[in-house]
């Protein structure tokens, strides 16, 4: 989440905004300057003036539509575009859901509540799940999300496909989704916001490898 | 449009029409055309000039022409089940946008019609709402909501307001939508959707703990928003998507004495005429849903 308002960020040319990184494993998102901003104790938390927009996709929503003449345009004119984006942006959030199911288990799920049958039925869900965005770009011909333009559906959803990747999901099992992680993964807006700690630490854990 | 009257009919359509009531031809002074000719192009093209003369019978134009947002409608196809949010909204902003005549089809969550092969054709998930524009997709609730406003943007009742504030406000409160929603859901389905050896006296608690500071969370975001609406002074997309949700849970008999500023947002929307158009038919024969929500 707080990946995609900073690729939009850059997308739009905003630079220069202040910010702080926090530490999630030293319980910072629940510290008392994060809670002014987001009564809810999460990150992002984001305002602009006095307008505050702690959920991503309300901030990339917004951040599009108030400076649609600058920077790279996000949402397409032509409304087959419009409409795929609009879909795959909000199927994006499924995807996030199951894949924290997987990999958040253990840290969501109080001890004495784990059961290999929700482990299991969480794994096979998410797999689906995933052999659908496969699909997905089997069939959408241009090399975004909505088609032939980056948008915002690439916005939200590209930190995710990051994100199974970087948990070893096999490239070889999953051609579609490779190469649409790895071209994109120089683009100016997602080289300049990559998670930092990403950057020291590229091989992350491989709970997804058998996926 | 015979003998409908005209609450069908946009503000402007209105307005036009009001001016022209005599019965032949009328001509219209200059008018913006690009408003003109969308709101009252019959099935024809017309020249987009600043000043267009346009024919009129009044109100009852030759049959077999239809007003422009029910051609588009019946582009539209919407597979839905009664009560579930995600379609309402839908058929929300359907009806804010004035798009009527679309084609619809109820199908019936309990005989498991929404995994039958008419939905897994529009939605490989099985899921509803399974809405389609011509050829263009949109399974999701939330997508479905901003492509038509988008997509519609000068017909029916805008649902984007302009002040930033209030955009701002209107997101926000549309995306913490869905996390009332999941709350609420995770509440409501724990018997059926979690196996009997997985089931937790210590995970139901904790679900109802969640939703319940949850619903306090949006009570307090009603008392510090003036307006009436979820993002201020006029109704708009959160409206579209939260209701539902909001009424969903009052359905469930959640306590108005307790939770005054959410009550009186939920039972102030209830007529209007949108909402009410388009109200879950099982509940119109069943108003008084299982009292799950009572001790929140």
């Amino acid at each position: 989440p707080c990946w995609r308002v900073m690729i939009a960020l850059e997308e739009k040319n905003l630079k220069g905004y202040n910010q702080r990184l926090l530490a999630f494993e030293k319980m910072e998102h629940k510290s008392e300057e994060v809670m002014k901003m987001n009564p809810r104790g999460q990150l992002p938390a984001f305002k602009h003036g006095d307008k505050v927009l702690n959920e991503s996709y309300a901030a990339c929503l917004y951040l599009e539509n108030q400076f649609k003449s600058q920077g790279n345009k996000l949402i397409p004119d032509c409304p087959a575009e419009l409409a795929m984006m609009y879909q795959r942006m909000f199927e994006g959030l499924t995807l996030q859901q199951k894949m924290a199911d997987v990999i958040y288990y253990n840290w969501k799920v109080p001890e004495g509540e784990r059961h290999d049958s929700a482990v299991k039925r969480n794994r096979e869900s998410l797999t689906a799940e995933i052999k659908m965005w496969e699909g997905y770009l089997q069939k959408t011909s241009g090399g975004f999300l909505a088609g032939k333009t980056f948008s915002l559906a690439d916005v939200c959803v590209y930190p995710g496909i990051c994100y199974v990747f970087h948990f070893g999901l096999c490239e070889e099992r999953y051609p579609k989704l490779a190469a649409y992680y790895n071209r994109l993964k120089d683009r100016p807006s997602i080289k300049a916001s990559g998670p930092p700690t990403w950057l020291e630490n590229p091989q992350g854990q491989d709970m997804l490898k058998d996926i | 449009m015979r003998g409908q009257g005209v609450s069908h009919l946009s503000r402007l359509e209105l307005q036009i029409l009001g001016d022209n009531t005599k019965m032949g031809w009328g001509l219209l002074a200059p008018i913006r055309s690009q408003t003109v000719s969308r709101s009252l192009l019959y099935n024809r093209r017309l020249p987009h000039s600043s000043f267009t003369p346009y024919f009129f019978q009044h109100f009852q134009p030759p049959s077999g022409l239809t007003l422009p947002s029910e051609t588009m409608a019946k582009d539209m196809t919407l597979l839905w089940g009664s009560g579930s949010p995600p379609c309402w909204r839908v058929m929300i902003a359907l009806e804010e946008k004035n798009l009527k005549g679309y084609n619809h089809k109820l199908l019936s969550f309990d005989k498991k019609e929404h995994k039958s092969e008419e939905v897994m054709k529009m939605n490989p998930r099985g899921q509803l709402p399974a809405f389609k524009h011509g050829d263009k997709v949109l399974n999701e609730s939330y997508a479905a909501c901003l492509y038509l406003e988008n997509q519609f943007k000068s017909q029916g009742n805008k649902l984007i307001p302009d002040c930033p504030a209030e955009l701002a406000l209107m997101y926000q409160r549309m995306l913490e939508g869905l996390t009332l929603h999941q709350k609420m859901i995770d509440d409501i389905t724990y018997n059926w959707k979690v196996p009997e050896g997985e089931k937790h006296d210590s995970a139901v608690k904790r679900i109802r703990e969640s939703l319940t500071a949850e619903i306090k969370l949006w009570e307090g975001y009603l008392q510090k928003t003036s307006g009436g609406f979820l993002a201020g002074k006029t109704f708009s997309l959160a409206d579209v998507c939260v209701y539902p949700t909001i009424f969903t849970i009052f359905r469930f008999r959640l306590c108005e004495e307790r939770y005054p500023k959410l009550a009186a947002y939920y039972n102030r929307l209830k007529d209007r005429p949108s909402i009410k158009a388009s109200w879950p038919p099982t509940w119109l024969e069943n108003p008084r849903g299982e009292d799950i929500m009572k001790d929140i």
